[in-house]
Order: C-alpha cells, then structure tokens, then sequence
C-alpha cells in the first residue's frame, strides 16, 4: 500500500495563499512520517488532504496509484472508511457514549456488522490496555488513555493509512511515549499481526519527530 | 444505523424532548381544533343527511288529478329515490263500533309499500278496504287492540276499514303517528307524492325529473316542497367548515414543522463537531442526513402517540371525537412534518465543512 502525492498545492480560497507549492512524496509504510514546519505551513491541512476531507486546488493523492483526491464524495467517504484511520488532537470521543461505541464507529460506516466491529473493538482495547475501560465513557478516563481510545478506534477497520494530527499536544512525556508507540505498532502491523500501514503523524513534537522513521518538513 | 439514530436520540435529551414535545402539541391542538371541528362537521352532515331533510313533497293544487299511481311508481324507480309513496287527502274516522259521534282521528289513503311508511307492530299488513292504526289512535278510538274497523266521519259517505294490525310511523313519516293508514283504492288519483331521495344533494335533479312525469299543464297546479335550498346549505357550511379545518391543520403543522426545524438546526449546530468527526471517520453524506432525520423520528413518534393520546382524551371530554380516520391521519401528518421539517437541517449538516468544526485552534 503506497500513500502518495504528486505536485500537490492547496488554498483555501480562490486565489488565496497556496500551501505546500507542488509538493511530490511518497510515504513509505511500515514507518512512522512525521510532518513538521512551523505554524501556518500547512501540517494539518495536508492531513485532511491525505484523508480526502479536503480537495487539493492542485495536484493529487494517490492510493496504490490511484488518484482518489478527485473521486465523488461519496466514493471519499468510502475510501475514508474502509482505507483510513484518523487520530484527531483532542481525541474527539462521543461524550454521550461508551468506548466500545466510539471504537466500532468507523466499522459501522464500513458496513461491519455490530457485533464483528464489537469483538474487533474490544481485542484492539486490551492491546492498548484500555480494555478495562470498554464501558466506560470518555469522561471517565484520562487524557493519555483517550488518545489510545482514539489510537484503537483508527485501527478497528484495519485501514492502510493512518492519519494523526498533533496525538501527544495535549498528553504528559509517559502518555505521548505510549501512543507513539502504539501508532508504531500499528505502522509495523505488529499490534494486530497484520501488515504494515502507512502513518503520518502532524507535530510539532521534537519527542516525536526524534521517534519517526521519516520526516517531511514543510 | 437505526440503533445509532436512536442512541443519539436518547444522549440528546434536551433537543429529544423539546422535539416530542413540539409534535405532541401538534397532535393535540390538531385534534382539539381541526378534529373538533370534523366531529362536528360529520354530526352536523349526519343531522342534514336524516330522511327528514331529504323529502321532496309534491302536491296537486287544485285537485286535477294530475298524480296518478303510476306515476307514484314510476317515481319510485327512479335512481335518486329511496322510497317514493302517494297519499290522499286524510279524512276523519271513528271505531266503526262507536259509531258517529265518537273521537274522530286522522286516516291517510296510502299508494305504494306501506312498509316504506310504517313498521308493522302487530297484525298484517292492510289489503284493499283493511287499515292499521298506531297505539295513540287505538287509545282515541277506544280499542284495546288493533281489530275492529273504522268509519269514515261524515253522514253522507259510508266508506269503512277492517283494522288488521298496529304500526309505528318511519323517519320522515312521524305526522302518521297520531292516526290510520289504509290502502289507496285501485286507480285512484292521489293528492301528494312524497319522494325521500337516497341524498338531498340530488334534490335538484329529482325534482326536475318528477315534475316531467307528472308533465303539469300550468306551474301552479302543483306546490312544491323541495330539499333544494337545504342542500345548497348543507354544501355551503360542510364547505365553509373544511375549508376552515384545512387552514387550521396547515397552521398548526405548519408551525410545529417551522419549531422542529428550529429545534434540529440548533441540535446540528451544537453537535457539529460530532457530526464533522462522523464524516471523518467515513460517514456519508447520505448517512449524515440519514441519522439526523432519523434522530428525529424517535421522539416524533413518541410524540405523535402522547399527542394522539391527548387529542383523543380532550376530544372525548368535549363530546366530539373525530373519526379514526381523521385521529390516525393526523398523527401521520405529524410524523411526516416532524421528518420533512428535519431534513433541511439534516443537508445542511450533511453539506458543511468538516474540517472547519473539527480543527482546534
């Protein structure tokens, strides 16, 4: 699984300031790519690029060399469920529901039945040692153990790509060093025994761009 | 999706609520208002719809012989008719036992099935030269059973009846309950042809159609008496009332449409990072309005049922239940107006930019 883009430029208004100026690269799985550069250049806009949320004004992202930046929504929103993990800064867990209930989200989209998402959901919690907390609701658990939540919920419908943005902003050195582990593992597959994906990480983090296999500056 | 929908429902407490609310009031005002206003638009047609106000009574003026029994019966074929008789003038009778002199009652000449007039209630039915009598002309008469006979009232005509039984007079026929009815000789000309229309809207053509059969040289040699007027009265206020009912149905659907709609938009707007990171995670744009309209339906449904439950309650204490049809209508309509009022808010979720609600500054 290759995760790609080739002359890759975004603004967000017409005519507007032009991001990452016909940007070429190729992400290598089975590592961890942390994206760096100073504020305003772009770290997050180019995650959402790569996750198909955002269009790019120029240029194209390429997913096992096809160009999915320019497919329809809907075929987006589909590629995103079945193909993309996303990690958000804040964890962005339903406070109204369970952990278990915000993990197995992204299956449901993909079409999982409950109770195939359910059982995937709950391995993926004890290998994150969040298994305790299944029942619990995102209120009730730590920082550190929310972004693993949110760690176990990009990998429940074992994308190819996952996609972090800022994961250890808000987290103490001992919680950022276990999600940037578990993201680690999940780039090797050897969380699940699976195959290697692809991660990218947006930070600003030296802590993480020391632990990242690869570096993209912008 | 179903069970999403519903849990969200059920974590969104406020907007939930405020959403059974709003269609449940739209149930209950709907029937309290527009479903009174159907009872009594239905007690009202059933009262203009009795066979009192569907009798179209012709009558010969002048006595020129001009309603024959034919044409009793030709009339009585006729498609808008239900029951069509003629009657001769009534003349006095005494108990034939008595003798001139006694109490005198009223005796009606009858053409046609008498069973359209009378319910029989003891006794047979009259043939030539028999009659029936009602239990308060028994009492005048001073009979204590339907036998006996009667005699006509006068000195100088001898016509008699041999009563054979007792009967009850039929809705339009109450007058007939005070005397004696007896069969119109053969051949005889009678003096009125009472019609009962199978619908008083009809009376127009029935009338016209009558009056070419009894074909009167001159318009006076009949009188008329015609549910005519009472029809177009009846089409006037049945008319005025729906048209009322109609205004005040899409008043109130209206306006507890336009609240959910206002309840859903503010839900979609403070839950909107919930439904940008829906879409993140690979939630559709078909999903996103799925959910939201679906969300809705929860409550709506539960406020549908309270509301009906209501209505039909208020409705009951203020003697005028409308029709079933009109009570499970309306919570349809309800439903259905909680579900479209929750889909332009639902676009607009489903349209906006998750990127802008899920990045934090």
């Amino acid at each position: 699984m290759a995760l790609a883009v080739e002359n890759l430029s975004f603004a967000y208004t017409r005519g507007g300031e032009e991001l990452f100026d016909g940007l070429s690269h190729e992400f290598v799985p089975g590592e961890v790519t942390a994206l760096t550069g100073p504020s305003g250049r772009g770290k997050s806009t180019l995650l959402y690029v790569l996750g198909l949320m955002l269009a790019p004004t120029k240029g194209r992202v390429l997913l096992d060399g096809v160009a999915v930046s320019s497919a329809p929504d809907a075929v987006r929103s589909r590629v995103r469920a079945h193909r993309i993990g996303f990690v958000f800064q804040d964890a962005a867990l339903d406070p109204t529901r369970t952990v278990l209930d915000s993990v197995v989200e992204p299956a449901l989209y993909a079409g999982w039945s409950l109770s195939r998402a359910r059982s995937r959901g709950r391995d993926l919690l004890e290998q994150m040692g969040v298994g305790a907390r299944a029942d619990h609701r995102p209120g009730e658990i730590s920082g550190g153990q929310a972004q693993r939540v949110a760690v176990c919920r990009a990998l429940v419908t074992d994308p190819a790509v996952i996609l972090a943005d800022e994961p250890t902003g808000n987290l103490d050195r001992d919680n950022a060093t276990g999600v940037l582990a578990a993201l680690s593992a999940a780039a090797g597959g050897t969380e699940d025994g699976g195959v290697a994906r692809t991660v990218v990480i947006a930070t600003h983090d030296p802590f993480v761009i020391e632990r990242s296999g690869q570096v993209l500056s912008l | 999706m179903l069970r999403e929908a519903l849990a969200t429902a059920w974590a969104a407490k406020v907007p939930s609520t405020l959403v059974t609310f709003l269609v449940a009031t739209m149930c209950a005002a709907t029937l309290a208002t527009v479903g009174r206003t159907a009872a009594a638009e239905e007690q009202l047609l059933s009262r203009l719809d009795s066979a009192g106000s569907r009798v179209l009574v012709v009558s010969d003026a002048r006595g020129d012989e001009l309603i024959s029994p034919t044409i009793v019966d030709q009339t009585a074929g006729l498609s808008t008719t239900e029951r069509a008789i003629g009657t001769i003038i009534p003349v006095d009778v005494v108990n034939g036992a008595v003798g001139q002199g006694a109490t005198r009652v009223p005796a009606w000449g009858v053409h046609g099935d008498l069973a359209d007039v009378a319910t029989l209630t003891s006794g047979r039915w009259p043939g030539p030269g028999e009659a029936i009598v009602t239990e308060t002309a028994m009492d005048r008469l001073g009979m204590q059973a339907p036998v006996g006979w009667v005699a006509q009232a006068s000195t100088t005509v001898v016509d008699d009846w041999a009563v054979v039984g007792s009967y009850t007079p039929r809705e339009p026929f109450s007058d007939y309950g005070t005397g004696v009815l007896y069969v119109s000789p053969q051949g005889r000309a009678l003096d009125s042809l009472h019609v009962v229309l199978t619908d008083a809207r009809a009376a127009q053509a029935a009338q016209g159609q009558v009056l070419r059969l009894i074909d009167p040289p001159t318009p006076d040699s009949l009188t008329i008496i015609s549910p005519v007027s009472l029809a177009q009265l009846q089409e006037q206020v049945t008319g005025d009332l729906a048209g009322f009912g109609r205004t005040l149905l899409l008043a109130v659907l209206g306006g507890g449409a336009l609240l959910t709609a206002i309840v859903v938009l503010a839900d979609v707007l403070v839950r909107s990072k919930d439904l940008g990171r829906r879409r993140a995670l690979g939630a559709t744009r078909g999903t996103i309005i799925s959910l939201v309209t679906l969300r809705t339906l929860g409550p709506a449904l539960l406020g549908a049922a309270l509301g009906t439950g209501l209505g039909i309650y208020l409705t009951h204490r203020l003697d005028a239940t409308p029709p079933w049809q009109f009570t499970t209508g309306t919570a349809t309509l309800a439903l259905l107006a909680a579900l479209a009022a929750a889909i332009p808010p639902a676009l607009y979720a489903a349209t906006r930019d998750p990127v802008r609600v899920l990045r934090t500054p």
